[in-house]
């Protein structure tokens, strides 16, 4: 286990498209292990997609339940996704991410309240869960790392909805 | 050199950005940052602009007197020192999210911003509308705001309780908390 490095914007590699696993190897097990040590050893974080850390494969974790909000919503617990493809979405909800690729902002995006998910699981398992509130926002971001895009290509007033974070020194 | 603070006011029509922008553009000025609303019909449109010789506002001044004749607008320049200009919003406290609404009356605004402002908390963002119908007008107002940690809170709601009471409108206080990814 390893905590791996976090590409950070303008890095070119977080606007490439990840391509799709294969199956859940022991080799790519592996690496969901150094993914989640890398999620979990960042400060409230609650997701994390491979190509943060520089490897362009279709993996995300997620975890709302210990977040304050999060974790009071209905939610999964750990998520293991592996070829994750957002099916349906409906309803919409505004909420300010920070992402670990863009430390200096955070900004208000608008996504999907609920969204209905295919992956593999942990296991290689195929699966399709339903996700809401912040735990749907959490999916949302990482499934948008897959395809190269950070949350600033979702904002639509970069006046009102991007915000400089407050350096503490 | 020096940066300027360009104010542009008149009835809203199709052209105004156009004929501003080609003005900036002609006369070698960079648009570094702005914003542009609407307000009742009144297109209104704040720059901050740079040029690389120009720093008095008399030199730059008649540059817009073709707009203010040719469109009818109203435009004022103001000469900007460099430590004042800043180029992102930032947030020394929590951000917050502040609604108020109720029966419109005077001095929503006023009761709400003397409590924020004796506090030294700033506000960031504020819109105010009239909505409903011209017999039961709402007011409407939506404050974003950075609430220093020093206040305290429940002496802040209490002021708030009062204000509602008084003025008869809602207020609700809402932290924006953001989701670390």
């Amino acid at each position: 286990m390893a905590i791996l490095p976090i590409l950070q914007f303008p890095d070119p590699g977080l606007k490439e498209k990840s391509s799709p696993v294969a199956g859940v190897t022991a080799e790519v097990s592996a690496f969901i292990d150094d993914l989640l040590e890398t999620m979990r050893a960042s400060p409230g974080c609650i997701g994390i997609a491979a190509p943060q850390v520089g490897m362009l494969s279709r993996i995300i974790v997620v975890d709302v339940s210990g977040h304050r909000r999060g974790g009071q919503e209905e939610n999964h617990g750990l998520l293991v996704l592996v070829n994750p493809e957002i099916l349906a979405r409906g309803g919409k909800q505004i909420v300010r991410e920070g992402c670990m690729s863009v430390p200096d902002y955070t900004a208000n995006v608008q996504r999907a309240q609920w969204i209905l998910v295919d992956a593999l699981d942990r296991e290689g398992k195929q699966t399709i869960l339903e996700a809401v509130g912040f735990e749907s926002i959490a999916i949302q971001h990482e499934v948008d790392h897959l395809d190269g895009y950070l949350f600033l290509d979702r904002v639509s007033s970069i006046k009102t909805d991007i915000f400089r974070r407050k350096r503490y020194r | 050199m020096g940066h300027f603070s360009v104010s542009v006011m008149g009835k809203d029509r199709p052209g105004i950005v156009a004929e501003v922008s080609r003005v900036l553009y002609e006369f070698g000025f960079n648009i570094e940052d702005s914003t542009c609303t609407i307000l009742s019909g009144q297109f209104a449109m704040i720059l901050v602009v740079f040029h690389e010789k120009l720093k008095e506002v008399a030199d730059v001044s008649p540059s817009f007197d073709e707009v203010r004749q040719g469109m009818g607008l109203q435009v004022t320049i103001h000469s900007l020192k460099a430590e004042e200009v800043v180029h992102e919003k930032s947030f020394s406290g929590r951000p917050h999210i502040i609604s108020v609404y109720g029966a419109d009356r005077p001095g929503i605004v006023y009761s709400v911003a003397r409590e924020l402002a004796q506090r030294k908390v700033n506000i960031t963002d504020l819109n105010t509308q009239v909505v409903g119908s011209k017999e039961r007008p709402v007011y409407v107002m939506v404050l974003e705001v950075d609430i220093p940690e020093s206040v305290d809170r429940k002496e802040l709601d209490g002021e708030f309780e009062r204000i509602k009471k008084e003025l008869g409108v809602s207020i609700s206080v809402r932290p924006i908390e953001t989701l670390e990814l």
